[in-house]
């Protein structure tokens, strides 16, 4: 929700990066408040995934340009671990599965350093298995997942679950969803947008990395960015995704220069 | 020259070697092969790669050269031919039986190597005899110093058999050895199903010696159905050797019924990122057969893929080997491979010897592999004795439902079906 | 390979120290004479001599094993010495009488020798290079009928036994090093739990080799009779050499019916340094005989020395009902090559093997599994399950796998599973995501990896290890 008092939380000016040498990223903009919610949408390769990993720090890209501050702060001198740390959240699109490392025990390392940083107690075992069950709930999620290897074998689903799960233990400021729509059934999806839902709140903020719509019929924006090339070419109000469900993206950049550069939601 | 081998049993069957006429490749390449048989020397059950195999029964047996080629009829080969491959070669005792065969010529090109050889020197040159590497196996050299003739399947650029080509190698008289030949080269974007038949029109002991080369180029597509259903009495020995490029794409498919003993090495080799290899096998034994398959998957570039099923059933006092290896070159990333060994034991005497490999030089790989041996599961046959079935009805389908999963894949109808009326019959008996 | 990794490989071998003692140290060399020696000097009686010489003579015929995935140069058998012992001043009679530098040298290496140490609750035999020098908790045992002593004393106490046992289990002639070792064995362990006794604390033998070129040969016998069931661990270091020192034991376990033998061993050898000089060949013989019905050997590993390892601890089941086990780690690093293993070979009925190999790669080391499981014809109802996982850090490195499984009998069944994994920059990222930084998520997988393997291990040993994998990774990973 757009608010009169709101901090800002992030501030993306200029961002270019590079994977492999190739410049992914080409001048982005955004700015992020809290209270907001953000779907950034946009065709397959235009950069919208990129931009969520550089944001978190991903070491095979390269930042060639612009700055980023984290509520206030210059994000890019913080290690990937430090940005979790700060409150920075990104929901991969495709979890990593870590054979051998019970869940449980994954969760409650993260809870525990990110609480550390945070000058707050950590919690034992048993303290942690009831604030986990509790936070569960909330994802109707089955209890016996917690003795299961971190995202091994579990179903698409179950792993965009353990995702939200993460973001409900670890409070973040800004979580950046990627993607968390995809591969999920509709009633995987509503329980994963009511997640959301349920976080958000007018501290933070969450901003949605979606190829489609539908999401943003469970989780209502404030501003749809379309990004292209690397740019956030267009910014609008949550019509902007439904336009972009009846017309596709082409007619977008059949313009271009039009809304070039000023993309920024401030 | 010739030298003579101090092995015995090679040297025997060398001296019935027509010496290479001239210097044309194929001569040299023969003489490389003769050379190269004079150096080595039958393998034993000490060498690593024959640990489970003697070939004490093979060397028994003395062998000839085949003299006169049998002369067979339509008649004769009516029982193995294809209705859905028209084009077909066929090879009695390894000689080229023209009468018998339908050639085709153009894109897709198949033809006697000796017929084609005018035309094709050059290919043939290049290609015979490069991926079927003979310097340490005394079998391949040997199959190579009598090549003179074979099958060929040359595959134009972007070129489609419409219908599958059937290779047919009969066996006819006894106490002989032949040599059989192929050389399948699939030019870039090609596609094709090869049917390699190797069958018997004689309960006799003979030794069939046979060498195959698959080259595909980029992007291209080979169905491979190589069917070895040699008499009873009969020896086989045989090397697949396949490289696959770019984006190429091969499915080889050995199913191995026939033969007191045999052997088949296959080695798949990724030459280029992102080719894909597809290995199914099934061997079936009973009596005091022998099946040995030795596979290798060879990964040296990224991405490649792999993905192989090998079955043994195995009844009264036979033999089943199988040795998978599977290898990740040094810089072969984002490999994926897996691998599965399935045996099945019908009888007290029956034995099988697995060996599922795995030598990884890459780290960013995604390999397994798995390996079970035992009897048909307890609960199967009980759930369909609950449905009726006796005991013996139950067992013989849930084995046929075991061997019939690798002849599902098989794309050629007639052949499938008659290779699904063999296992019925067998698990019948069993 | 990012720098989280990179630092986690490479942390100094810990126990690379040379103790400065006196020792009696024979010539180099191998003859017959020698053999005459050894024996002489531990006044054995003329049918061990006539062991060894038998031994000598069948090695002698005898050509090392090729097959194993490992390379080095030949061994020159000449230029080891074969015996070598700190020089005793007079015969001890208690603990503390021992050399003050031995006891120096074992509580630097963390070994408890005097029994009031906090590791109470575990005997200990200390062999240092060819002999024995230390057993703890001897008395102690003996009230409940066990015996725990050095193999050369146990010759002369309990000839019986050892004329019996010795050799039981791996023939003289079994392999090439088994048969060096049954020629030139100087000390090792023996233990024999008798019927019906559970021992009440955890055995173990902590092996040193201090003198440079001296060779260690020990050998270890371990009989548990019916109902006995007894836990034993071995542990072992070596000095840093630029050379490299040959290590072949011998280890016989016998479990007759309903008895229980646990073996663990953490192997710390010294495995030469980030460029492959020096370090221990650790060419080692173990095997259990499961001879008793429902009797159980089960063998716990975790690998982390050596320059080479060749070992395959293996159970042959015998006895109706029997079970195998094995549960190994091994991790190679630098230049380190290990070719290791099990075999469970299946004899009588019913009886059940699990195999848990984990190999973990980095540098340039090439680290195989090897294993058999063969069913023979009488084993009807015969189990295996086995299940080798590998993990590479960085792409210098090997990992492979070579299962060979045999079955003679219908009714066996066989399962093997084989997998690879790896740590790499996107599990490191998603860690990172987390809050997590990279020693700590390295740490965590390979815990999570050699999970198995390490909750079969006692207590301490388990901490130890997790310790040890931590120290030899660090610097690799990242």
């Amino acid at each position: 929700m757009i608010r009169e008092d709101s901090k800002t939380l992030l501030e993306v000016r200029g961002l270019r990066a590079t994977v492999n040498g190739i410049e992914i990223l080409k001048g982005m903009d955004l700015t992020v408040k809290s209270g907001e919610v953000h779907a950034i949408m946009g065709p397959n390769g235009s950069g919208k995934s990129t931009f969520a990993k550089v944001l978190a720090g991903h070491p095979a890209y390269v930042v060639t340009g612009g700055t980023v501050l984290f509520e206030g702060k210059d994000l890019f001198v913080l290690a990937p671990e430090a940005r979790a740390r700060a409150g920075l959240f990104l929901g991969f699109q495709y979890p990593i599965e870590i054979p051998g490392v019970a869940n449980s025990q994954f969760l409650r390392l993260a809870y525990n350093t990110v609480q550390t940083g945070r000058g707050r107690d950590e919690l034992d075992p048993l303290e942690f298995d009831d604030f986990v069950r509790e936070k569960m709930k909330l994802l109707e999620m089955n209890p016996d997942f917690l003795d299961r290897s971190v995202n091994e074998g579990f179903s698409g689903g179950e792993k965009k679950r353990n995702e939200i799960l993460q973001m409900a233990l670890l409070e973040p400021r800004v979580a950046i969803l990627d993607e968390t729509d995809s591969g999920l059934d509709i009633d995987a999806l509503r329980i994963v947008a009511g997640g959301v839902n349920q976080l958000a709140n007018k501290d933070n903020a969450v901003v949605l990395v979606t190829h489609y719509q539908r999401l943003l019929n469970y989780i209502e924006p404030d501003y749809v960015h379309v990004t292209e090339a690397g740019r956030i070419i267009k910014t609008g109000p949550k019509a902007l995704a439904l336009e972009l469900e009846s017309r596709g993206y082409d007619w977008l950049s059949e313009k271009p220069g039009a809304e070039h550069g000023a993309g920024a939601a401030a | 020259m010739m030298k003579v081998a101090d092995n015995k049993f090679l040297a025997d069957l060398l001296a019935g070697h027509v010496p290479a006429d001239g210097g044309d490749a194929l001569g040299r390449l023969r003489a490389r092969a003769v050379e190269r048989v004079g150096a080595l020397t039958v393998p034993t059950t000490r060498d690593e790669d024959w640990r489970f195999t003697d070939l004490a029964p093979l060397t028994r047996i003395s062998y000839q050269p085949v003299r006169a080629a049998t002369a067979l009829t339509a008649a004769d080969i009516a029982p193995f031919v294809l209705t859905e491959a028209p084009a077909r070669l066929v090879f009695v005792d390894g000689i080229y039986a023209p009468q018998l065969s339908t050639p085709a010529s153009g894109a897709v090109l198949l033809s006697s190597l000796a017929a084609a050889l005018p035309a094709q020197s050059a290919l043939v040159e290049n290609e015979l005899g490069r991926m079927a590497a003979f310097e340490n196996n005394a079998f391949t050299a040997l199959n190579t110093a009598f090549v003179n003739d074979g099958a060929l399947v040359l595959l134009a650029r972007g070129a489609t058999a419409a219908q599958p080509l059937h290779l047919l190698f009969i066996a006819t008289q006894k106490e002989v050895a032949g040599y059989p030949r192929c050389l399948v080269v699939a030019a870039a974007g090609s596609s094709a199903t090869v049917i390699e038949d190797y069958v018997a029109l004689t309960p006799d002991a003979y030794l069939t010696n046979a060498v195959g080369e698959f080259v595909l180029a980029d992007d291209a597509r080979l169905n491979h159905v190589r069917v070895q259903r040699e008499s009873a009495a009969g020896f086989h020995i045989g090397h697949t050797a396949v490289s696959i490029a770019h984006g190429s794409r091969y499915h080889g498919i050995n199913i191995g019924f026939g033969a007191r003993l045999s052997r088949h090495n296959v080695e798949v080799v990724q030459t280029a990122e992102g080719g894909e290899c597809e290995l199914g096998g099934l061997a079936m034994v009973d009596g005091s057969q022998l099946a040995d398959t030795h596979t290798t998957i060879d990964h040296t570039k990224p991405h490649g893929a792999s993905r192989q099923q090998h079955k043994c059933i195995v009844g009264g006092s036979a033999r089943a080997v199988f040795n998978g290896r599977i290898v990740v070159r040094q810089g072969a990333q984002l490999t994926n491979s897996s691998q599965s060994s399935r045996n099945l034991l019908l009888s007290d005497r029956a034995r099988i010897d697995t060996k599922p490999q795995l030598e990884i030089f890459a780290d960013d790989v995604k390999c397994a592999h798995g390996a079970t041996v035992g009897q048909l599961d307890a609960d199967e046959v009980f759930y369909l004795k609950s449905r009726g079935l006796s005991e013996a009805t139950a067992r013989s389908l849930l084995t046929y439902a075991f061997g019939a999963e690798i002849l599902r894949d098989i794309p050629v109808a007639s052949l499938r079906q008659r290779l699904e009326q063999t296992v019925l019959a067998r698990t019948e008996i069993a | 390979m990012s720098s989280v990794l990179q630092n986690l490989v490479n942390k100094p071998y810990e126990h690379g120290f040379v103790t400065d003692i006196e020792s009696d140290t024979a010539a180099k060399g191998l003859s017959e004479d020698t053999i005459r020696m050894i024996s002489g000097k531990k006044k054995e009686p003329q049918w061990l001599l006539d062991f060894r010489l038998k031994a000598y003579q069948r090695w002698l015929t005898m050509t090392p094993p090729q097959w194993p995935n490992v390379k080095y140069p030949p061994i020159d058998f000449q230029a080891i010495s074969y015996y070598s012992a700190p020089k005793a001043k007079k015969k001890l009679a208690s603990m503390d009488e021992v050399d003050p530098e031995l006891l120096k040298t074992f509580e630097k290496l963390g070994v408890p020798m005097n029994e009031r140490a906090k590791l109470a609750g575990v005997a200990v035999d200390v062999i240092f290079d060819s002999v024995s020098v230390a057993t703890t908790y001897k008395a102690k045992l003996a009230e409940v009928g066990i015996i725990f002593c050095s193999i050369s004393e146990a010759v002369h106490e309990h000839p019986e036994l050892i004329k019996k046992y010795l050799g039981s289990v791996v023939p003289i002639g079994d392999n090439f090093y088994a048969a060096l070792n049954s020629a030139v064995f100087t000390d090792g362990s023996f233990c024999f739990i008798p019927k019906g006794v559970k021992c009440p604390m955890d055995l173990s033998t902590y092996f040193r080799i201090n003198t440079e070129e001296s060779g260690q040969f020990e050998r270890t016998l371990i009989i548990a009779e019916d109902g006995a069931s007894v836990s034993y661990l071995e542990g072992c270091t070596a000095p840093k050499f630029d050379t490299n020192q040959l290590h072949a034991a011998v280890v016989e376990l016998v479990a007759l019916d309903n008895a229980d033998i646990k073996y663990s061993t953490v192997q710390n050898w010294y495995a030469g340094d980030e460029n492959g000089v020096g370090g221990i060949y650790n060419f080692v013989t173990k095997r259990g005989l499961c001879k008793g019905i429902n009797s159980r050997i089960s063998w716990t590993q975790v690998e982390t020395g050596s320059a080479i390892t060749w070992k395959y601890p293996s159970c042959i089941l015998r006895g109706e009902n029997s079970v195998g086990e094995f549960y190994s780690v091994a991790l190679t690093n630098h230049y380190q090559q290990a070719d290791t293993g099990t075999k469970m070979i299946h004899l009588g009925k019913n009886t059940r093997s699990k195999i848990v190999a984990k190999g973990i790669s980095a540098g340039h080391s090439n680290n195989s599994y090897r294993g058999l499981v063969r069913i023979a014809p009488s084993a009807t109802g015969a189990r295996n399950y086995s299940q080798c996982d590998s993990m590479l850090i960085g792409d210098q490195c090997g990992a492979n796998t070579f299962p060979y499984i045999q079955v003679s009998n219908p009714g066996a069944k066989v399962e093997h599973e084989a997998s690879t994994s790896k740590i790499g920059e996107d599990q490191l990222f998603y860690f990172a995501q987390r809050g997590i930084g990279g020693e700590e998520a390295v740490s965590m997988i390979i815990n999570g990896f050699c999970k198995d393997v390490f909750q079969q291990l006692p207590m301490e040993f388990a901490v130890e290890a997790t310790k040890l994998l931590g120290v030899k990774l660090e610097g690799s990973v990242g």
